[in-house]
């Protein structure tokens, strides 16, 4: 009897697995779940216009198919490691011809410009002299900048091209008057028009949306191409186009001509390891400024907030010990992005339109926000030092007379100074990585470059020289503490 | 100055009526004592006694709750109330005070240790500083050290230097906490001897101490504390040898008999 349980149970194990292997192939399809309508976040679920094609496809090809959200920056990694199979998310081909195996191309996008309803600017020509954002890594940054299709005739002509790291922050810069327009793609434009913006009538550039593949993987892009066209000619597509594009049917796959594929990236290896190298070493001339103003203004605030949390006076303490709590409680990277667009949003202020003697708000945003959170954080660690003093050393400084002031200048601060060493080189070591959270004000610093030549090259080794522009920086920083740790080893 | 001489010169110290609560606990009741001009006093007493905070507060280290204090001829404390800010400086600058636990800057060489106070407090040219450190240092047998740093020196040493860099304020007085507590018993001596050369000088000095038979060598008058007040006090020998109190006895018995 226990025998044929057994069995029973064996077989099942058995078929039941056979059977769910036919059916476990998976679809993978990596998306930026911030550009609708192809692809967002929508009362917690994913939806899109693209995902609906896909979960289609996936459907009549009986694939399980799996939505995974990817950072768009390390769309590459992700698909040449296998984590995604397909990137299927209003992905431009051109420009990316040779990086990956393309579907036909199935719409037709435009580049377009957004202002506000009440902006002077009509024409593309009236963008010149004025701030223009794009988000980062897509083809209409490529577009204008230095070597782009429109850099001669528009990018050039801009007073700056702001490259922000999402549209959100872009629609943000340009709501706030940081920014006079956004040049951004029609599809997500038109679901942002309801904020108070109009688009310009003359678009920026026509680009062509495809389906990527991992490099030669030919079988899948045919079997998922296959589909989409069967889905094309029993009108299915064109439905769920309607969703999305109010009514209209936007998939035009076999309509527009595919793409060549035949040509080889020309741009050697050596040329592009010079070029990588240079650009982020002016991205590493900005990091390190951030890092500079940072301690310049952080380590003396630090003392004046440790001097307020260890103030007598109650209102006083308990001010600076919330405005501690907070800083440290909250990612640094909120309190830019609330430095820099919360006088807007909270009093109406476009304070973020404006520049004090030459230097952008949105640098001055920066060094405001770094400023205050590490000062947070050498307060905690100024009052630390300042408690671990032994009480001997105030009286020895009292019954000699020394004032109050005198006490902490001569006694205690030269002391202080040498047992927080440790801790502040840490701090220190933190703030030259956290320079790159910069990006979130579109500040281009070094890790910011790094990851826009790693998407525009499809290559890891931008990653790899700032890695080691970051180590040296910091090895530098840590060698010149550890100096003054040995120069202040005179005494115990 | 004979013992007479003492006798009929001014108080550099009056204490009287001084009380001391800490939250409840009366650590000190209405302690009353004088001390002249070039007198040695020592106290003694238990441990817990309240002998250290009395030293505290007649240093002004430590707020009293009542009484009255007058430290060089300034009046510190009347009936409870303190002065105002500039008399409570000039008090201070009439008192010069040597830890148990030594207090030295480590931060600042031996010779900095002694001269800083006068030059950003007393205003003395550094110069002058300096040559007078030099001095009290060699009287110290230290001018070898004047560049080591605290950590570099004995205990015995740090003391030493504890009680130059005291001196060089000129106070009229000067208290002791215990000077040689946290001292090995063969650097002790050292310490000893530099205080005992002070009385000699006939620098007022207030002792609070353990070590009886120095108490008796140095001190002209012995105070003995215990739970907060004045139990006995007389001339050094006196007290040692022929306490009247039932308390000091036993005190003194115990000590002895270690």
């Amino acid at each position: 009897m226990k025998q044929t349980v057994f069995l029973f149970i064996l077989m099942l194990l058995l078929f039941g697995g056979a059977g769910a292997a036919a059916d476990s192939r998976t679809f993978t399809v990596g998306f930026d779940a911030n550009f609708p309508p192809y692809g967002y976040v929508e009362k917690g679920e994913y939806r899109g216009f693209d995902l609906d094609l896909a979960r289609e496809v996936a459907r009549r090809r009986g694939w399980k198919i799996v939505l995974k959200p990817i950072n768009w920056e390390a769309k590459d990694s992700e698909l040449k490691s296998g984590m995604i199979d397909c990137i299927w998310n209003g992905f431009t081909i051109n420009g990316r011809e040779h990086s990956y195996t393309w579907s036909d191309p199935y719409v037709v996008n435009e580049q377009v410009v957004m202002v506000k309803k009440d902006s002077p600017v009509v024409k593309l020509t009236d963008l010149k002299g004025r701030k223009v954002a794009v988000q980062t890594d897509t083809p209409v940054m490529k577009a204008l900048q230095p070597g782009g299709e429109r850099y001669q005739d528009l990018g050039k002509k801009l007073k700056e091209l702001v490259i922000a790291p999402d549209y959100n922050n872009a629609v943000m810069m340009l709501e706030s008057g940081s920014v006079d327009a956004v040049a951004m793609d029609v599809g997500v434009a038109k679901t942002k028009l309801s904020g108070g913006f109009r688009l310009l009538d003359e678009i920026v550039m026509k680009e062509n949306y495809g389906i990527g593949f991992r490099k030669g993987d030919i079988r899948l892009r045919d079997e998922v191409q296959n589909t989409l066209l069967e889905m094309v000619a029993d009108g299915s597509a064109a439905k769920i186009s309607a969703l999305y594009f109010e009514g209209k049917n936007v998939v035009a796959i076999g309509q527009i001509q595919a793409i060549d594929e035949s040509g080889k990236n020309s741009e050697s290896n050596k040329d592009e390891l010079i070029h990588t190298v240079c650009e982020l070493g002016k991205g590493l001339l900005v990091s390190m400024l951030i890092f500079a103003l940072t301690l310049v203004f952080a380590l003396p605030l630090g003392l004046v907030i440790a001097a307020g949390r260890m103030s007598r006076n109650f209102v006083l303490r308990s001010f600076f010990k919330i405005f501690i709590s907070v800083m440290r409680g909250t990612p640094l990277m909120l309190q830019l992005l609330i430095w820099f667009f919360g006088p807007y949003y909270l009093f109406g202020i476009q304070l973020s339109k404006l520049s004090f003697c030459g230097i952008d708000y949105r640098f001055i945003a920066v060094i405001i926000g770094f400023s205050l959170n590490y000062a947070a954080y050498f307060a905690e660690i100024y009052r630390a030092g300042i408690g671990s003093i032994p009480a001997g050393q105030y009286e020895a400084a009292t019954v000699l007379g020394y004032s109050g002031w005198q006490t902490f200048r001569r006694i205690i601060f030269p002391q202080v100074i040498k047992r927080i060493l440790p801790p502040v080189t840490n701090e220190v070591i933190t703030l030259v990585k956290d320079t790159s959270l910069a990006f979130s004000l579109a500040v281009l610093e070094m890790f910011t470059i790094a990851k826009q030549i790693a998407s525009a090259t499809s290559s890891m080794m931008p990653f790899v020289v700032a890695g080691v522009f970051y180590y040296v920086f910091n090895f530098l920083v840590a060698s010149a503490m550890a100096a003054l740790e040995k120069k202040l080893n005179y005494y115990r | 100055m004979s013992d007479l001489q003492k006798n009929n010169s001014v108080s550099v110290l009056e204490v009287s009526n001084l009380n001391k609560k800490f939250d409840r606990l009366q650590v000190l009741e209405n302690i009353s004592f004088n001390v002249k001009k070039g007198e040695v006093v020592a106290i003694i007493g238990p441990s817990g006694s309240g002998k250290t905070t009395l030293l505290r507060c007649a240093a002004m280290l430590e707020k009293a709750d009542g009484g009255t204090l007058s430290v060089g001829g300034v009046p510190v404390m009347t009936d409870g109330e303190y002065a105002g800010k500039t008399v409570l400086k000039a008090g201070r600058r009439k008192c010069g005070m040597v830890f148990q636990a030594f207090n030295l800057f480590p931060h600042m060489s031996v010779l900095e240790n002694i001269t800083d106070a006068p030059v950003h407090v007393a205003g003395v040219p550094k110069s002058e500083a300096v040559r007078e450190a030099n001095k009290l240092l060699s009287d110290m047998g230290l001018l070898e050290h004047a560049s080591s740093y605290p950590c570099e020196l004995s205990g015995g040493q740090q003391q030493r230097v504890a009680i130059a860099r005291a001196l060089a304020l000129h106070p009229e007085i000067l208290f002791f906490d215990e000077p040689t507590s946290a001292l090995d018993p063969e650097l002790t001596k050292e310490v000893l001897h530099v205080i005992r050369a002070l009385a000699e000088e006939d620098m007022t000095m207030v002792i609070v101490t353990h070590e009886m038979d120095f108490a008796e060598m140095v001190a002209d008058r012995i105070i003995f504390v215990a739970d907060g007040k004045v139990v006995e006090e007389g001339a050094a020998g006196d007290l040692i040898n022929n306490p009247v109190n039932e308390r000091t006895k036993a005190f003194i018995a115990g000590l002895k008999g270690e």
